[in-house]
């Protein structure tokens, strides 16, 4: 190589590295969703897929980490719990501003924190039900709190604590604040790196970049990147992936795992499994009887560890996963904080599950049923497997399928032996899955009717123990006994399967299922 | 055409109506899974879900909730989407249009193909073009629409590029352009259903004895197709037709979905998931009111075309 061209070289790789360095501003990122959002509103809204534009809409006092274990600054530079934990006080960013260039100010936060902890508003409020009032002066918010809380922080930045701009929503016309915020979700106003200028239902969405936005980009000017984003409905897997391949959109979510390695050998596109915090189980009912009045033998301990070691979970992910999914060890996923890197969940034993089965009088195998969801590949692929292995250790599965609807309504009414489950964290705390699995509450441990009076106890004390390791070691505990337990049967963990053009640059999906747009760039 | 007739066949829509309204409120209300549980999924406390069923009115009695919703459509009001949270009317509203061009593009694309080769098939019958015809829409019957549809888009869009994979575009080129693939899809079917009628109608009159009779006379085979043959392969043509724009719209729910067309038989399919009855309510009486038209429609040109008709 002579020296002329190895200078070249050496300039064309400098070039290249400076150009990596500064993302590219401006254009438009069309994104094909699965399905169109329903209605936007943080504090009263409930589903996916509203949470995850509201996320692009509204910022939060403090925002979750790229890795969606710990919280980082947002809206509030800082923030101080006091020494017995009962206060904590935030410093809200100068001259931060709403998308219509109205000022944030430490009245709309709590006005904001006292809409989203109201309990007639919405399914969310328990996330800060440890808040006893909010208390705002200049720049200062201070919540005084009911008892010591370690998983607020992971509440101020999730979604139902987004900052709204309190004069505006109440200018929206409507006589109640369901009325009002109907109207204001039409047009919704906040302070997130985006804000929406266009929908038609069930078509498309556009959001534009709101001029406002606080944060500063690579090149030190504000974010977002983009200057427009698209999101168009595409239902049809099929039909999401076609469009990205023809290049009429630049990226979808929701790939079906089984198409994961054909886009990854396409040479046009980036197939990225961002890892989430999603857990994929089979719920049981723990009951003696069932509601029909039937023996129930799944409340013997026993059985559902048998269940537990009678399933070949790398068979399982190799099936039904298509190899991008891995062993659940707990009853949370290795992604949610506090998750005990110790635990072994279960290995698969056949005999060990025989013998366990013999142990519970039920030497003959067992006859069990488990719901399904209609026209759902996976929970059908999962099924036949789960029937395999069991029927080898002589438990016999009935599949009974069901539209979803009907599932919910079944099991909310305790009315199911098994059914498939999955589960998403929505905070970035442990408190959230183990309130819902673990511990009696409202739902009954999942509807499955287990209760366990230790973990009933260390839960109550891990909601206020602010020590970390003290926490940690109450959710280790939490962790072992349920696994011993055996309430459900542990599967798998799955990762976010998201596609995109090679063009685009900067795109992240949080384990919580976050979408983040704002350092997203479309290379020339 | 007598006035009595139309009028009598716009009477019978009534009781039809309110059939369907009732049949409707106590289908969608009788199947298991509520809207609440639907929307509020897993995390949701008891206490939440019995206070949203109390603020939508959905613990009163059934027979209460039936009178509301009389009265509401009674006002032209269908209620409010419970998921969507917007009015049924104006959901239905942005939506309709979608669906209504997509279906008439699709019935058009299907009458354009079945006709000609119907009558092609017929005036050559039992030579290898009729058999040729006849195994091409047979399997076109056969195959699903979903699977139709993914062909056409793999093939047509993807791989050649010479149209749009889904969406519907802005204007109204725009509109035929991107919704060719799915009337195309849609069409087929429709021309599978008319191509076998349609064949065995126009052999039939062309073995007429009247027809025989204008052969004799020295009348063209021109001629003969046009005045006698195709009008009278029409009558059941219109009544094919009609009877089948139902089952167009009921093909739409898929191919709107393949094609991601924001249409109302989509937004029928995510109510029905979600259990949002007044969306499901609303979407109902607007089918039943629109194949009560098209019924009426067929039976007025049907009377037109055969005055027989009146007398039944």
């Amino acid at each position: 190589m002579n020296r002329l061209s190895r200078a070249t070289l050496a300039i064309a790789a400098a070039l290249t590295v400076s150009h990596s360095l500064a993302a590219t501003r401006g254009g438009t990122l069309v994104f094909g969703r699965y399905a169109d959002s329903l209605f936007l509103d943080p504090v009263l809204n409930d589903a996916n897929l509203d949470i995850w534009i509201l996320t692009n809409l509204y910022d939060t006092l403090l925002q979750p980490t790229a890795d969606g274990k710990r919280v980082q600054p947002g809206l509030a530079s800082r923030y101080a719990v006091s020494a017995d934990g009962k206060t904590m006080t935030l410093t809200l960013r100068s001259g931060i501003k709403f998308a219509d260039g109205s000022p944030i100010t430490a009245a709309d936060v709590k006005w904001s924190l006292d809409r989203a902890r109201n309990p007639d508003n919405g399914a969310w409020n328990g996330l800060i039900s440890s808040i006893d009032s909010v208390a705002a002066s200049g720049n200062t918010v201070t919540l005084s709190l009911k008892r010591p809380d370690p998983s607020l922080p992971s509440a101020l930045a999730t979604f139902n604590t987004g900052i709204m701009p309190q004069k505006l929503f109440a200018a929206a016309p409507g006589a109640n604040d369901a009325a009002k915020a109907k109207a204001f979700a039409e047009k919704p106003i906040g302070s997130g790196p985006f804000v929406l200028s266009e929908w038609k239902r069930g078509s498309y969405m556009v959001l534009k970049r709101n001029p406002y936005y606080w944060k500063l980009g690579d090149d030190k000017k504000p974010l977002p990147y983009l200057d427009t984003l698209r999101f168009e409905i595409i239902p049809d897997d099929s039909t999401r992936i076609l469009k990205l391949q023809a290049g009429e959109i630049q990226g979808a979510e929701f790939i079906p795992l089984s198409r994961v390695a054909e886009l990854k050998a396409d040479p046009k596109i980036n197939m990225v499994l961002f890892p989430s915090t999603k857990v994929n189980d089979i719920i049981m009912n723990n009951r003696p009887k069932l509601k029909d009045g039937s023996d129930n033998p799944l409340s013997d301990v026993r059985v559902r560890q048998a269940l537990n070691y009678a399933v070949d979970r790398n068979a399982l992910i190799q099936l039904v996963t298509f190899g991008t999914g891995k062993p659940m060890k707990s009853f949370m996923s290795s992604g949610t904080p506090l998750f005990d890197a110790s635990q072994k969940g279960f290995t698969y034993d056949p005999e060990k599950a025989k013998a366990l089965l013999k142990a519970a009088g039920f030497a003959n195998g067992i006859d069990v049923t488990s719901m399904a969801t209609s026209g759902s590949a996976d929970d059908q692929a999962l099924l036949t497997a789960l029937q395999q292995m069991w029927g080898a250790v002589g438990v016999r599965l009935k599949i009974e399928q069901l539209d979803a609807a009907t599932k919910t309504a079944r099991y909310r009414a305790n009315d199911f032996q098994m059914r498939t489950g999955a589960w998403t964290d929505d905070i970035a705390d442990p408190s959230e899955i183990t309130g819902y699995y673990a511990v009696k509450g409202e739902t009954e441990a999942a509807h499955t009717g287990f209760s366990d009076p230790t973990i009933e106890k260390l839960f109550v004390q891990s909601q206020q123990e602010t020590d970390k390791t003290k926490r940690a070691a109450l959710y280790k505990q939490i962790q072992t006994l349920y696994t011993a337990a055996s309430p459900t049967i542990y599967l798998f963990e799955t990762p976010y399967a998201v596609a995109l053009l090679k063009s685009v640059k900067g795109f992240n999906q949080i384990p919580l299922g976050n979408n983040i747009f704002e350092r997203t760039s479309i290379e020339k | 055409m007598h006035s009595s007739y139309v009028i009598r066949r716009l009477l019978q829509i009534i009781p039809l109506f309110l059939a369907v309204m009732v049949l409707v409120f106590l289908l969608v209300h009788l199947i298991p899974g509520d809207p609440v549980s639907t929307l509020l999924g897993d995390r949701a406390t008891p206490d939440i879900v019995a206070r949203a069923n109390r603020e939508l009115g959905l613990d009163k009695p059934l027979i209460v909730q039936f009178g509301l919703f009389v009265n509401q459509v009674l006002h032209g009001n269908l209620g409010e989407s419970i998921n969507l949270k917007v009015p049924v009317l104006r959901l239905i509203a942005d939506r309709l249009p979608i669906t209504l061009f997509l279906t008439v593009y699709a019935a058009l694309l299907g009458v354009l193909m079945a006709v000609p080769l119907a009558v092609l098939a017929a005036v050559r019958r039992n030579t290898w073009v009729d058999a040729v015809i006849r195994a091409v829409f047979q399997v076109g019957l056969s195959l699903p629409v979903f699977y139709v549809a993914l062909q056409l888009l793999t093939l047509l869009g993807a791989r050649l590029g010479w149209f749009p994979i889904g969406g519907y575009g802005e204007t109204f080129g725009d509109h035929l352009y991107h919704l060719f693939l799915p009337a195309l899809t849609l069409g087929l079917n429709l021309a599978a259903v008319l191509v076998r009628t349609l064949r065995s109608a126009v052999i039939e009159v062309l073995t007429a004895e009247y027809v025989e009779f204008a052969r004799a006379k020295g009348m063209s085979a021109r001629v003969i197709l046009s005045r006698h043959v195709l009008r009278n392969a029409l009558i059941s043509t219109v009544t094919l037709l009609g009877l089948n724009i139902g089952a167009l719209i009921g093909g739409a729910v898929i191919t709107e979905t393949v094609f991601a067309i924001p249409g109302v038989g989509r937004l029928m399919v995510d109510a029905i998931f979600g259990r949002d009855y007044p969306v499901i309510q609303g979407l109902t009486l607007t089918f039943a009111v629109l194949v009560s038209l098209v019924f009426l429609v067929t039976d007025l040109v049907h009377a037109r075309l055969d005055p027989r008709a009146e007398l039944t």
